[in-house]
This record gives structure tokens, sequence and C-alpha cells, in this order.
């Protein structure tokens, strides 16, 4: 894979805060932040995390699930109690309940031991963007689901279910464009401003995929339902539509 | 013939002990009744033979008793008998020079035992057909045993008997009865030996049901001492296997964890590397590290995983793996259905799919991926243009760690686990995978996956 360094955007700033009992890591995660312009705090543990969020704002922690005493899973539902504070989880690639319980306790993405970098700073932007956005827009931004036509959409756990209950496989791109759709819904969305709301949360993507390719994959995974094929309207000259109503939801897909 | 002889052998521990005991009660009931068959006749024989000598004592000593000749032959014929013939003449009919038999000797004997006057020299016994008689006489004893005794005066009273022994003919009914007991007493043997030796039939059906997969069943420790010895040291045996297994796979499964955080390191380090061209090989070498233990963990696994069972699209499934392979420039391509709901586990199906596409890129150049359905299962076909898996390898594909060309390196070969970890995922779903190869060249992987059933 042969790409340039990442740059630093001029998205990257804030204070981040990095759980993990590897000394080693923990430097080398944030020298490579530091390097893209974020302020780096270390923590071996749950207290010595506490303690930092006590004593500083942090824009957003990288916890890893394997700390010794209090796991990171536990640690973040303890954080979740009070605060809304960014979380992205280091989870064992292999081990598919503790993120499954690591999403639904609160993280809000995950990357898998051993991680690239990149993927790392892909994520963190991600997260930030959306936190951010988050924080700017009036919209309460905490649904957790959102259903459409029968379908209902996980945020949290990335998962798409069709109405007759069968979970339907995304890949990232997909559920990142899908995400798009039902946020934008029943607008015209051109292509350039799809490519923007759907920015991938994976480091750089050295395939380049164009907009079109994407959209008519996801179409195909839709139609896995009757009802899917109407969902995406092709607008010629102008873009695509998302036609449905959509209905935003709190809890948590059976 | 051995062929034929060694079918027919008994050869489970019931019929050779039913063949020994059979063999044994029979040889001994046969011994029996010829053991009783030769006592009756001796004893049939022995009395006659005392009847006879008592008759002839009798009748020799009513003769001697007479003074003149023509008395003497009319008293022999008076006193003849359909069974003992009597003659008197001054010759004697047996001659001196008669083979001594054991039966001769026997008459001799009882003869002295009922008249002690008999000097030995005073009466001769022989058989006709023995030869005891002259030339010309022997025709017409045939068969007979005769005596001869002298009388004080020099002449002979000459007997003559039919030749004695017991009746010949077979006892039909002595020999009824004693088939029946035979047959009885195979009957009961089978029987018998059957119900005794059942225990040890169940313990080797149920050490052949053994599976170090499934739930333990311990074999039931019930039957004879032996039985339930051989039962128990069974149990234990397996107990000990599971664990010597458990151990090895946690092991393994441990390093392998432990191996992710000295990666996980060098992943950042490689990061701050100036050289672009460097780093790019050092990622790839290190995706490589990772791809082993990741395969490793899931074999180790066994197909299990901590997922739960969901209806998942298994059509979805596949086609985001064909998508990637599509964008990585690899010849794949999809036809088929646009939805297959099974009952699974998403990302362990996606892991099995995903090892038999990349097989088939890998191996076969090219894939293509057709899902269909066959009666309440899905069936997703893998088929490559490459040399197919000879019938003799077939099953072998699917032992860890095998590979079928003889480099170990990646490019060119593999961790040797994705067909194992394949099919130890299908089963977990109750599903299964197949290979054959096709008509045209090529491979022809089918995984079969029960479709899911809608209440």
């Amino acid at each position: 894979m042969d790409q340039a360094p990442a740059a630093a955007t001029a998205d990257d700033h804030g204070h981040i805060l990095v759980v993990d009992d590897d000394p080693q890591i923990r430097l080398l995660v944030a020298r490579f932040l530091q390097r893209h312009g974020y302020q780096v705090t270390g923590a071996p543990d749950g207290r010595a995390m506490m303690e930092a969020l006590a004593h500083s704002a942090i824009d957003l922690i990288v916890l890893d699930v394997m700390l010794p005493g209090r796991s990171g899973v536990e640690l973040c539902r303890d954080v979740r109690a009070t605060s809304q504070v960014p979380i992205v989880m280091l989870t064992a690639r292999t081990e598919e309940s503790e993120r499954i319980s690591g999403l639904e306790g609160g993280a809000d993405d995950y990357v898998t031991k051993p991680f690239s970098p990149r993927e790392l700073l892909a994520r963190i932007r991600a997260v930030l963007r959306r936190s951010r956005a988050a924080h700017s827009s009036s919209a309460a931004q905490t649904s957790a689901i959102i259903t459409f036509d029968g379908w209902r959409m996980d945020l949290r756990r990335r998962e798409l279910l069709s109405p007759s209950g069968t979970l339907i496989d995304l890949s990232t791109g997909e559920f990142d464009l899908l995400v798009a759709f039902v946020e934008h819904a029943n607008r015209v969305l051109s292509r350039e401003a799809l490519m923007q709301f759907a920015k991938t949360r994976t480091s750089d993507d050295p395939f380049d995929r164009t907009i079109d390719v994407q959209i008519s994959r996801l179409r195909r995974k839709l139609e896995a339902d009757a009802s899917g094929g109407q969902l995406i309207k092709t607008i010629r000259g102008a873009g695509y539509l998302f036609a449905s109503k959509v209905d935003h939801q709190q809890g948590q897909l059976a | 013939m051995t062929s034929l002889a060694k079918r027919l052998w008994p050869d489970t521990v019931a019929s050779r002990a039913i063949l020994i005991l059979v063999a044994a009660l029979l040889a001994f009931h046969l011994l029996g009744y010829w053991a009783y068959r030769v006592g009756v006749e001796n004893l049939a024989t022995a009395g006659q033979d005392r009847g006879l000598a008592e008759r002839i004592v009798s009748i020799k000593r009513a003769i001697a008793s007479l003074p003149q000749a023509p008395e003497r032959d009319r008293v022999a014929h008076d006193l003849s008998s359909a069974s003992l013939e009597v003659h008197w003449s001054k010759v004697s009919l047996v001659l001196g020079s008669a083979p001594v038999t054991e039966r001769t000797r026997a008459m001799e004997a009882r003869l002295k035992e009922l008249a002690p006057e008999l000097a030995a020299e005073s009466f001769r016994v022989g058989f006709a057909d023995d030869g005891a008689l002259g030339a010309g006489e022997a025709n017409a004893y045939k068969h007979m045993m005769l005596v001869s005794v002298r009388l004080d005066d020099g002449s002979w009273v000459n007997f003559s008997s039919s030749a004695l022994g017991a009746s010949q003919h077979l006892d039909w009914g002595l020999t009824a009865i004693m088939i029946c007991f035979a047959v009885a007493i195979v009957v009961v043997a089978l029987l018998l030996l059957r119900w005794a030796t059942r225990p040890l039939r169940d313990l080797a059906v149920a050490a052949e049901r053994f599976s170090l997969d499934q739930v333990l069943q311990p074999l039931p420790e019930t039957g004879p001492v032996e039985v339930r010895r051989a039962a128990r040291a069974f149990n234990t045996m397996r107990e000990r296997i599971r664990n010597l297994v458990t151990e090895r796979m946690q092991a393994m499964a441990a390093v392998s964890h432990d191996l992710r955080t000295p990666i996980t390191r060098l992943r950042l380090r490689s990061e701050f590397l100036e050289d672009d061209a460097t780093r790019a090989l050092i990622d790839a070498d290190l995706g490589e590290m990772e791809a082993m233990i990741d395969s490793t963990l899931d074999y180790l696994r066994g197909g299990t995983s901590s997922e739960p069972l969901r209806a998942v699209d298994l059509a979805s499934v596949i086609e985001t793996i064909v998508d990637e392979h599509v964008d990585q420039g690899h010849p794949v391509s999809l036809v088929g259905l646009n939805s297959a709901p099974v009952q699974g586990r998403l990302l362990s199906l996606k892991r099995a799919a995903s090892n038999i596409i990349s097989n088939a890129v890998k191996y076969g150049q090219t894939a293509t991926v057709t899902i269909t359905e066959a009666g309440d299962s899905f069936a997703i076909l893998v088929e490559d243009e490459g040399p197919g898996i000879a019938e003799t390898d077939r099953e072998r594909v699917f032992h860890p760690f095998v590979r079928l060309e003889e480099s170990r390196g990646r490019q060119t070969g593999g961790s040797g686990l994705g067909l194992t970890i394949a099919l130890a995922i299908a089963r977990s779903h109750d599903g299964s995978i197949a290979l054959e190869n096709r008509a045209e060249g090529g491979l022809r992987v089918t995984l079969s996956l029960p479709k899911l059933e809608r209440s």
C-alpha cells in the first residue's frame, strides 16, 4: 500500500486521552497523533484515566479493552454515566462479543489490535467530526436506531436489518453512505455532497470507487427485500434521492 | 477357499464363546452317548455269554450222565434250541489249533467260572469266521460261535451259537432325544451368551461414537467387571485427551494473543520511517503476521464463536466479499439469488465464504460465485479455472496446515487453515462443504447451509 504519510488537516485538533497498559504503545500513539496536530495525554489504567478526565478537558478517549483491573468495557460505561466524550475502543480482532458489548456500553467506534496508525487516525477524525457536528446542530443526535420502511439501522453496532428481520451485511463505505442518505432523506443529493457526507472512516482508501459504484452496490443489497428497490432514486442530472419516511429511536435493535 | 473360511469363522466374542461352548457340550454329549451304548452293548454281551455258558455246562452234564451213544445224540438234539444247536460226536468241531481271541478267552473264563470241573484241555472255544474250523465246515457255521466240550470217554459235545452281539439297528428313540438335546444346547447357548456379552458390544458401539467435538457423554460403566473397567479406563483416557487438547489450544491462543502487542508497536514504529518503500514492505510483512495469527486463532476456536446466532442474509455477505475482490482487481463475478436468509453468525459466515473465494482467486486465477437454493438449503458455488484438486487429496485439504503445493510461502501458499476453518464454520451451522473438479477444468467448491426457517 503505497501512500504518502497522512497530512495533518485543519480539522486535526483536540486533546486526546490514550488509555493502554503498554507504555510503548502509549508513547508511540502519542507521538503519532501529536505529529498530526493533537495534544495527547497517556494513562495506564482506569484510575489514571478518571484522574485525567477530572483535571483536563478531553475531546476524545482511545481506550484499550484489555486493561488490568477494571476492563475497558466497564470503564467505558463508567465514563458514559457522566459524560458524552467520544470514545474509540481498541479491541482484539477475534473477540466480537467484546466489541459488541463495548459499542453497547457507549463507545463510539472501535479499532482492532493490531491496528494501523492511519486506521486509528481515520476513526478518530470521523468520530470527532460526528461529535462536533452533533454539538453544532440543534437536533439531538443521540438516537441509536433509525427506521425507514420497515428497515432498521443500528448506528452504534453499525447493523442493518431488513423488514423481515434479516441482518444485511454492508461494507464500511456502504453503511456510511446509507447513513448519509437517511440523515438527508427526501432531499436531492449531488454526487459531491454524498462523497462529503459519506467520507469513509477507514484510512485513505486506495481504491478509487466512484460514488456511482457504491450506490449501485448499496441498491443491490437493499433489493434483498422487495421494498428495497424503491428507496434510492436517481435524479437525472442532479444526483440521488432517498425516498422514505425516516424515524429516529432510542434503544437497541433486537 | 481361505477367504470363505475367514468370512464364516466367527469373529465376535459371543459367537466364539458360543462355538466353544456348543462344541464342548456336543462333544460331551456324543461321548456320553457312545460310552452309554458301548456299556449297554458290553452288558448285553456279558449277559448273553453268561447265559450261554450256563446252558453249555448244564447240557454237557445232562449228556455226560447218559451212558449210551444213541441216547446221547437224541438228548443232544432234544436239548437244541434256535439259538444253540447241540451235537454229540466222537470228534471236536473246533480245531485244536483254533486262534485265541478276546471273546474266546472271555468265554473260556466264563465257562471255567461256572463249571470249575472243566479242565483247561477239556473244552475249546472258537469262531467260525476266525478260522476255527476245518475247511469244509466253515461255510455252514458262518458268523457262529462254537464250543466243543470233551466228555470223560473222549467223545465231544459240540455247541454252535449264532454270532452274538447286541442288536445293531439304531435305537431311533434314543437318537431323536439326542438330537433334541443337541439343538436345545445350541439355542440356549446362543441366547445366554448374547445376553452376557451385550455390555461388551455396547461398549464397543459407544467407543466408536466417541468424538472430541461433541458434548462429553461418558460411557456407561455397566456389565461384568472387565467391561466396567474397560469403560472406566476409556472414560478416563478420553478426559485426558480432551484436557491435553484444550491445554495445547490454550497455549497456542495465548501465544497468538501475546503477539498482538509487539506487532502493534511495530506498526506504530513503521509510521515514523522516512522511507516510504521500506515502510510499505514492513507493513505488508506485519499484515502477513496478523493474518497468520487470525487464522490460527480462528482455527483454534473450531468454528465456534462468541457471536450470537441471528438471521443473516448470506447473499449480502457474499456480495461484500466479491466487491472487495473486484476492487482489488481480482477477476471475481457473482450471479444468482439476491437474498439468502440463513440462521448464523455474521462474522463466521464471512470468514468461511471469504476463505473459499480467496482460495479460488489464489489457486484458480478466477472465481465465479453462484448463489442458488437446493431443497431446504442454500448453496454457494465457487468455481475457478485452476488445476482442481485430485480425488486423493480431497480429504486432506481440510486438515489443518495442509497445503497441496509444497512451498509454505504466503504469496503462493497460505497458512493451510483456510478450508479447515471454513469447514468447521460450515459444520457449526449444520452445513457442509463439498469439493469436485469441474468438467471444464478447475475446482467447484459448494458451501451448503440450511435455509432460515420462518415460523
